[in-house]
């Protein structure tokens, strides 16, 4: 599992192994300042960011 | 007044680690450190059976020693269990706080113990029992079975434990509500200043650390892998059909996203009331990334994108909920086959 | 940057001709108060009433609780950014009422105006024994705004109404023998005269992002906080109308009264005169919702204390719940690793009243925290003999029995570390 939030001292307070810094608490995966496109790019990193972060042995 | 007695093949003077599998055996009378627990105990208190027990055996029988005690001291008429003191010994501790658990909960009298805060009999039954804390060394036996002793009596009388400072049991983790003498903010400054002056203070909630989850190895190849979203911000389809509740939530759904390629807002809610909905109103994918992991799906990058997404509300939710629904979750995601679960978190 | 309280004591008020303060007697010309608040036209009327201590009375649903104070002539303004002109608050001669507040209510339902905890005042009771304001004579203020108006512009006129009246009963003591004054002053990160002792600072949250403002809120120099980074301010700012509360409060309580009276500066001023400690200055901030936001806005705080300040220690407060409480501890962390001892004030955060789930963070260096309660406290209130409410929809059930936690009275929780009860660990 990789967990994709904002509330990161949370996260690793309880033991979250793998964590990606979300894009704020109110729009974790999305930003309404973007624009459609760009908010779809920065959507897409944030997945793959989470992807790599499977894959990888190092806590995060 | 009957008081059983359970201690170790080590108390017992049976023997040391080379006796620890010995198995559950009843004696009459008070043996080793009982002879003080009744002697403190005083008045006409009596240990009329002693269990001993070896450690190896009790905790790879568990289950079944703990039966047997809890018949043993329903057939000896006790009024008063007490296990141990366990001091360091984290076996001795397990068996000691189940077998108290038990016996409380199936006959109702008091059960005591004490252990050292460290024990790991502590973190597993510190809430349910009175749990003396005992420090590490045995050679503190009459005091710590003194405590043990007054806050049986205590119990015995219906009357109040105090606080866990005072009466010298490990604090449980239970929070009640008290009117004190000082404000707040009195409180407040008198502890920086007992700090600063490098003086001892008593913190009013402990700083407390959680055990660490074993991280599940890395995926090797996620292009091969079945993907499923997992998210605590409360989406749900319009008309919550499933009646999540936005705080405290005790359940969760799983919402389909089949054939879908990114989620509409009029087809959602949220119920959650931590945050500003707005932006995951408008666009939910900001909230449960579909979009973005369908192109991926489409480009091969993962392997399947799981058909289904899981959502609860995580606001103002006790953990006594949450691991139970982390636990429900996770059969779900193995009976559909999910190598890999990505959880969106507000 | 000194500050004179006099205090004029009040043990009874009522309505009569002049408004005056007749020795202790403070008396208030309806029609001349309501007169006064109508010249903003955005009011048609105002409700006015008095309520005494120990009167089988409860009021509800309570927007603010204001200590009727004014300012005389010479040294800040009143309440700047609302009433008065945007200037430092905080300095010259401020005549309070001690003993007296007007407590406003609602005038629109919960619904309305998005808001959240409904809170009553209880004057009698079980309740009342725990909260200060039930020792005070009130005069409970409604204010009634034009309808069409949008709902943010009629609290914002409400909210202008609250400081007004406020300052117009205070004014009734400017130019009476005082009981008593106080004054506050010469403290600061460069002030000579206390080395050697420890350097203290306060870092107090004044708001909580998780919500939006309101366009028009005030709540820190008239302005709703939007684009705040953390301010650096001297205590005698917080203690004298340069912060009220937001309009909606989210957990816990925080009054205007315990800005006015806020029991953490109030106590670091008193141990500054007791040669304690170094009371060096104080930092206004905002809980975020955003993670660089909290970066922001923790690392800036504590900037402030540990450069700006020169602070040896530090003391926390919050506002509101889980976010700040997260917020309050990110700073009080950087803090411990800059070298400053912090101790930090949170609330109840467990839900199920377990120390496991209470825990939002665990910095080991955030080892002081005192733990305000009031979770697992109720009463069984009895039906009120008189029940005075703002809106429609509390009119209908504020006199009856009814089932109450502690943090629905206001006065028995609250943020600002003014109250009794506290959460204990068994």
């Amino acid at each position: 599992m990789v967990q994709i939030t904002s509330a990161l001292p949370i996260a690793k307070m309880i033991g979250s192994n793998r964590t990606v810094l979300g894009h704020g608490i109110v729009h974790v995966a999305g930003d309404p300042n973007l624009s459609p496109e760009e908010e779809k790019n920065l959507r897409r990193k944030l997945v793959k960011q989470a992807m790599a972060a499977l894959e990888s042995e190092e806590k995060e | 007044m009957r008081i059983v007695h359970y201690i170790n093949q080590f108390f017992a003077g049976v023997g040391g680690e080379e006796a620890a599998g010995a198995p559950l055996e009843e004696k009459e009378g008070a043996v080793g450190p009982g002879r003080l627990l009744e002697q403190l105990m005083g008045g006409d208190a009596q240990v009329v059976s002693t269990l001993v027990c070896g450690d190896n055996h009790a905790v790879e029988n568990q289950d079944a020693v703990v039966a047997a005690v809890v018949e043993k001291v329903r057939a000896a008429k006790a009024d008063l269990f007490v296990a141990g003191p366990c001091f360091e010994a984290g076996r001795y501790g397990m068996i000691s706080g189940a077998a108290c658990v038990a016996v409380e909960a199936e006959l109702g009298i008091p059960a005591m113990t004490g252990m050292h805060v460290e024990n790991p009999g502590v973190d597993l039954y510190r809430e349910g029992l009175y749990i003396v804390d005992s420090g590490k060394s045995a050679a503190e036996m009459k005091g710590v079975m003194g405590k043990i002793v007054a806050i049986a009596q205590k119990r015995l009388k219906g009357e109040p434990i105090g606080k866990p400072g005072e009466a010298g049991y490990l604090a449980r983790g239970l929070i009640l509500d008290a009117f004190v003498e000082k404000k707040a903010g009195h409180r407040l400054v008198d502890m920086l200043m007992a700090k600063v002056a490098g003086e001892p203070f008593e913190t009013e909630m402990p700083v407390s650390s959680f055990q660490a989850t074993p991280m599940p190895a890395a995926i090797k190849d996620i292009s091969k892998s079945k993907v499923m979203i997992i998210t605590d911000g409360g989406l749900v389809p319009r008309g919550n059909p499933d009646k999540i509740v936005g705080m405290a939530a005790t359940t969760w759904g799983t919402y389909s996203i089949e054939g879908r390629d990114h989620l509409k807002g009029k087809d959602y809610e949220i119920s959650h009331g931590g945050y500003d909905q707005r932006f995951v109103e408008q666009d939910p994918d900001r909230l449960v990334p579909l979009d973005a992991l369908r192109e991926l799906e489409r480009e091969g990058a993962i392997g399947e994108l799981h058909n289904e997404f899981i959502s609860t509300s995580g606001l103002a939710n006790p953990l006594s909920n949450t691991r139970r629904m982390g636990k429900e979750m996770v059969e779900k995601v193995r009976a559909e086959g999910v190598n890999a679960v990505i959880l969106t978190s507000t | 940057m000194e500050l004179t309280i006099v205090r004029h004591q009040v043990t009874d008020i009522q309505f009569g001709g002049e408004t005056r303060l007749e020795g202790d007697c403070l008396v208030i010309n309806a029609d001349d108060l309501c007169a006064h608040l109508l010249e903003d036209d955005r009011l048609v009327g105002a409700d006015l009433e008095i309520v005494h201590p120990g009167e089988d009375t409860r009021a509800g649903s309570v927007f603010d609780i204001i200590e009727p104070r004014a300012k005389a002539p010479g040294g800040s303004p009143d309440f700047p950014g609302i009433l008065g002109e945007v200037a430092t608050a905080g300095q010259g001669t401020t005549h309070i009422l001690e003993g007296a507040a007007v407590t406003v209510l609602n005038e629109m339902s919960a619904a309305e105006r998005g808001g959240r905890q409904d809170r009553i005042l209880e004057m009698s009771g079980p309740a009342s024994e725990h909260s200060h304001y039930a020792t005070l004579h009130h005069l409970i203020l409604v204010s009634r705004t034009r309808e069409e108006l949008a709902p943010h512009v009629r609290m914002n006129a409400g909210r202008l109404a609250s400081v007004k009246a406020a300052v117009y009963l205070a004014r009734a003591g400017m130019g009476e023998e005082p009981a008593s004054s106080e004054t506050y002053g010469l403290v600061g990160p460069a002030v000579a005269g206390h080395e050697g002792l420890p350097r203290v600072a306060y870092v107090g949250q004044i708001y909580s992002r998780q919500r939006s403002p309101e366009v028009d809120e005030q709540i820190v120099y008239g302005v709703n906080t939007n684009g705040m980074m953390p301010l650096l301010l001297h205590p005698n700012e917080w203690l004298d109308g340069a912060i009220v509360p937001a309009y909606v409060l989210s957990l816990g309580g925080q009054e205007t009264y315990f800005y006015q009276n806020h029991p953490v500066i109030i106590d670091l001023y008193r141990r500054h005169w007791a040669r304690e400690l170094n009371f060096v200055g104080t930092v206004a901030t905002i809980a975020a919702t955003d993670n660089d936001d909290r970066d922001r806005n923790c690392h800036a705080s504590a900037n402030f204390v540990k450069w700006g300040l020169g602070a040896d220690a530090a003391v926390l407060t919050k506002f509101g719940g889980g976010v700040p409480h997260m917020d309050m501890a990110v700073t009080a962390n950087i803090l411990e690793s800059k070298g400053v001892n912090t101790a930090v004030m949170v609330s109840d955060m467990s839900g199920d009243r377990r120390v496991e789930s209470a825990l939002l963070f665990n910095f080991p260096d955030v080892d002081a925290v005192v733990y305000c309660g009031g979770d697992d406290t109720k009463w069984t209130l009895p039906e009120a003999g008189r029940a005075i409410a703002g809106d429609a929809v509390t009119a209908r059930t504020l006199a009856a029995v009814r089932e109450v936690g502690a943090a629905s009275v206001v006065g028995v929780t609250n943020q600002q570390g003014a109250t009794h009860i506290q959460s204990v660990i068994y």
